[in-house]
């Protein structure tokens, strides 16, 4: 089974979603609110994020798609950072570390 | 043909352009007293209906969602439910999303600065850097685009096709159109409306921070303006990154090799939830 890890607004995120890595949240410095990673998210735990002001989630999707698919979009991610970085000289080593750690990240 | 730009003349024109919100440089004034600020943000908030309208539908909808109460009615009581750190935010974003829309500006612009204001908060927090001015850098960092755009519409757009069909970088374009580039234009308008000089030089110097590391804010806002395209945060074709300054990431404490996944999204998720409140 694939997934992939995806970063939510708040609104978007619904009951059954499962987290995709740790969720705490400090109010004044001290850990308010705490979820495992794996953890399937209830209606309960929804409010109560929603009333501790919690912004957004990470949560794990399982990816459906076949191979092709997804060699196709990786292909159209790379092509598009590639486009972005068009102007960048990545034999600088600052350059080249930014470049990966968005590459890196994408493939997330 | 150049056209000829003086300092004076600029600031000048800028007078014609609708009121730099009083409630940003009053909010910014206070950063640094958060035990003197509830009643002041308040008071200053509660002076102008459109905001105030604006902050209490936001901070229901971003806040309260779901929540069993009745809604919030005024800002004190939004105060205290979502923080004052968190109003603030709101207000300022409220308040130079009304300017920028008053200078008739296209929501790409506006959706960028926030952008940048998001990666800046973020980066700031990240790095352990002080962030009460992050936002209002990011939030302000192309304010002479603005005024480029507003005066002189048809050049400006010609640097902007120039931007999204070459690699030369922006500020040599606009200096072929206008004589000065937007960064110049910037630090004269942030001047004039008496921002702080540590604003004043993120706006400067973000396309070249290292004439201004002596401010870590010049650091964040350059890195977050880089970021925030390298993560393609508005979507739009001319996002380009060019160059980075290592000595600003240095500065910051930066290591692209650590996973940095989870700031990353934190910024993508906070921005796409920002982009659509102020859509």
């Amino acid at each position: 089974m694939n997934y992939h890890l995806r970063y939510l607004p708040l609104p978007d995120v619904t009951e059954g979603m499962v987290l995709g890595a740790p969720l705490s949240i400090a109010e004044k410095g001290v850990i308010s609110f705490s979820l495992p990673e794996g953890h399937s998210l209830t209606e309960t735990n929804l409010q109560q994020m929603k009333i501790r002001h919690a912004e957004f989630v990470c949560v794990r999707e399982e990816d459906t798609r076949s191979d092709d698919e997804r060699a196709n979009a990786w292909a159209q991610t790379e092509a598009r950072l590639q486009r972005i970085f068009r102007a960048a000289d990545l034999r600088q080593p600052v350059m080249a570390n930014l470049y990966e750690a968005v590459r890196a990240y994408r493939r997330t | 043909m150049v056209l000829q730009l003086t300092d004076q003349g600029i600031i000048e024109r800028s007078k014609s352009m609708p009121a730099f919100p009083k409630v940003v440089t009053e909010i910014i004034a206070t950063l640094d007293d958060d035990g003197a600020t509830l009643g002041a943000l308040v008071h200053h908030v509660e002076r102008d209906p459109v905001i105030t309208a604006r902050v209490l539908s936001i901070a229901n909808s971003a806040a309260m969602a779901g929540h069993s109460g009745s809604d919030v009615h005024d800002v004190r009581k939004a105060v205290s439910l979502i923080g004052l750190q968190k109003i603030r935010e709101i207000t300022l974003a409220v308040s130079l999303a009304e300017f920028a829309h008053g200078c008739r500006l296209a929501s790409y612009f506006w959706e960028h600065s926030v952008a940048v204001g998001i990666c800046a908060l973020e980066l700031a927090r990240f790095t352990h850097q002080p962030s009460g001015y992050a936002l209002v850098a990011g939030l302000l960092h192309d304010i002479g685009q603005l005024w480029m755009a507003h005066f002189h519409p048809l050049e400006f757009q010609m640097v902007r096709s120039a931007v999204s069909c070459g690699t030369e970088g922006i500020n040599d374009i606009e200096r072929r159109y206008f004589g000065v580039d937007h960064c110049h234009i910037g630090r004269l308008l942030a001047t004039h409306w008496g921002l702080p000089p540590a604003v004043v030089d993120a706006i400067y110097f973000h396309h070249d921070p290292d004439q201004g590391l002596g401010e870590s804010l010049v650091a964040i806002t350059h890195v977050a303006e880089v970021l925030s395209n390298a993560l393609d945060l508005t979507g739009r074709d001319g996002n380009m990154v060019a160059n980075m300054s290592a000595a600003a990431c240095e500065k910051l404490g930066i290591d692209w090799s650590q996973d940095l996944g989870p700031l990353f999204g934190r910024i993508e998720a906070r921005t796409e939830y920002a982009c659509r409140v102020f859509r």
